[in-house]
């Protein structure tokens, strides 16, 4: 398939599949509950554990859903990483999209009241 | 011959299993969807399947990018429902039609189809929120299970052609499958999300209705697209939806539509499901 031929839309290939690779099997590996309690404790040790370089390990420590997607994260595997400290999957949308959290869901999802 | 007695397609939003666990389901947020299945539900109690092959994909939960399988088949006894990060679910484990699973793989390689065979492993949402959905949550699952996983999360994923050709393979194991259970199909996914990129949140309910009654009616038009034509029309994650041909293939050419429901958004997600039978 053609690379970037819907606007506004990354599909995980190989380049992605190759930069990310760091960041998504750090992610992945918190689907085990023993190392959920090890990122708990110590973030950034966790962090070198995996080799993740200093701009992944700022993107994943200030939760910064946008960049750790640039670097080549996939959102079905940083998704484990928004378990940690409970973030709902539409605000890591929101934050893809570049629009607060209640713009996102009344513009794009087309809820009705954000707040409701 | 064993019997194919219906086919399914649902979207397996984790959001779903997420609802259900922490009693949700009644929350103006909620109830309009799940009350939709109801007939879903109703026909499964009435149709008393034997066996669920349930075709999905996995989320980053069970395949890692170290290996990426394009197509998978469980040949296990039983799966256990996979850690997402939230913990383990309380959900009964699945218990595999192994004997059957085993002559979907002999059949698949007959028809040079090179799936990779599982004899230990675990399931994710995309497996456990369409049987929660179709079957409640009962204290053991009512059927045994023959899970399917497609790549749909690291390109190249298969063409829709190819979910259509496996799909005629297995009609070819059901009905060649020498016992007299009762099988039904459930094929997986979207309809149209998108959850990466500046389009996230991208949801297409124009597209997601005709889908509904196309993929009864017409699908030649859905197995006719192309991989990018569902990337645009259902957004990068609603591509899921070339599972849904998988159940579709197996049908035949004529089906009756018995139920549809459709509700948008379920968290990020158009969601909705059908229930096919093949026409007399």
């Amino acid at each position: 398939m053609a690379n970037q031929s819907i606007p506004d839309t990354p599909l995980f290939d190989r380049n992605g599949s190759i930069r990310g690779y760091r960041i998504n099997k750090m992610a992945m590996s918190l689907g085990q509950a023993a190392n959920r309690e090890a990122f708990k404790a110590d973030e950034e040790a966790y962090l070198d554990r995996f080799g993740l370089t200093e701009e992944e390990k700022k993107a994943v420590m200030s939760r910064d859903w946008h960049e750790m997607v640039r670097l080549g994260g996939n959102l079905f595997f940083i998704l484990k990483i928004s378990a940690i400290d409970p973030t709902p999957i539409t605000r890591i949308g929101a934050a893809q999209a570049g629009m607060s959290h209640e713009d996102f869901l009344y513009h794009r999802l087309g809820k009705r009241a954000a707040h409701g | 011959m064993a019997k194919i007695i219906g086919g399914l397609g649902t979207s397996h939003v984790p959001s779903i299993g997420v609802a259900l666990d922490k009693g949700l389901c009644d929350t103006p947020d909620w109830k309009p969807f799940f009350d939709g299945y109801e007939a879903g539900k109703e026909w499964v109690r009435e149709a008393k399947p034997d066996i669920a092959v349930v075709v999905f994909n996995d989320h980053g939960n069970t395949f890692f990018l170290d290996r990426v399988p394009t197509f998978a088949v469980g040949v296990a006894d039983s799966y256990n429902p996979a850690d997402e990060g939230w913990g383990p679910r309380a959900i009964p484990p699945f218990e595999g039609a192994t004997e059957f699973a085993w002559h979907f793989v002999d059949k698949l390689v007959e028809r040079h189809f090179d799936p990779l065979v599982c004899r230990e492993i675990e399931v994710d949402h995309g497996m456990q929120v369409p049987m929660e959905l179709f079957f409640g949550r009962p204290e053991k699952w009512p059927v045994k299970v023959v899970p399917i996983w497609v790549n749909t999360i690291q390109y190249p994923i298969p063409t829709p052609q190819r979910c259509w050709d496996m799909g005629k393979v297995l009609c070819e194991a059901i009905e060649s499958w020498p016992t007299d259970e009762r099988v039904v199909i459930l094929g997986t996914g979207g309809l149209s999300h998108q959850l990466q990129g500046a389009r996230a949140g991208f949801i297409n309910q124009d597209a997601d209705r005709a889908w509904l009654d196309g993929i009864a009616a017409n699908p030649e038009h859905y197995r006719n697209m192309t991989r990018e034509d569902y990337v645009e029309q259902f957004g990068s994650e609603g591509a899921e939806l070339i599972m849904w041909l998988v159940m579709r293939a197996a049908m035949n050419e004529k089906v009756d539509l018995v139920h549809k429901h459709y509700y948008a958004p379920a968290s990020m997600t158009g969601a909705g499901m059908v229930v096919l039978e093949n026409a007399a």
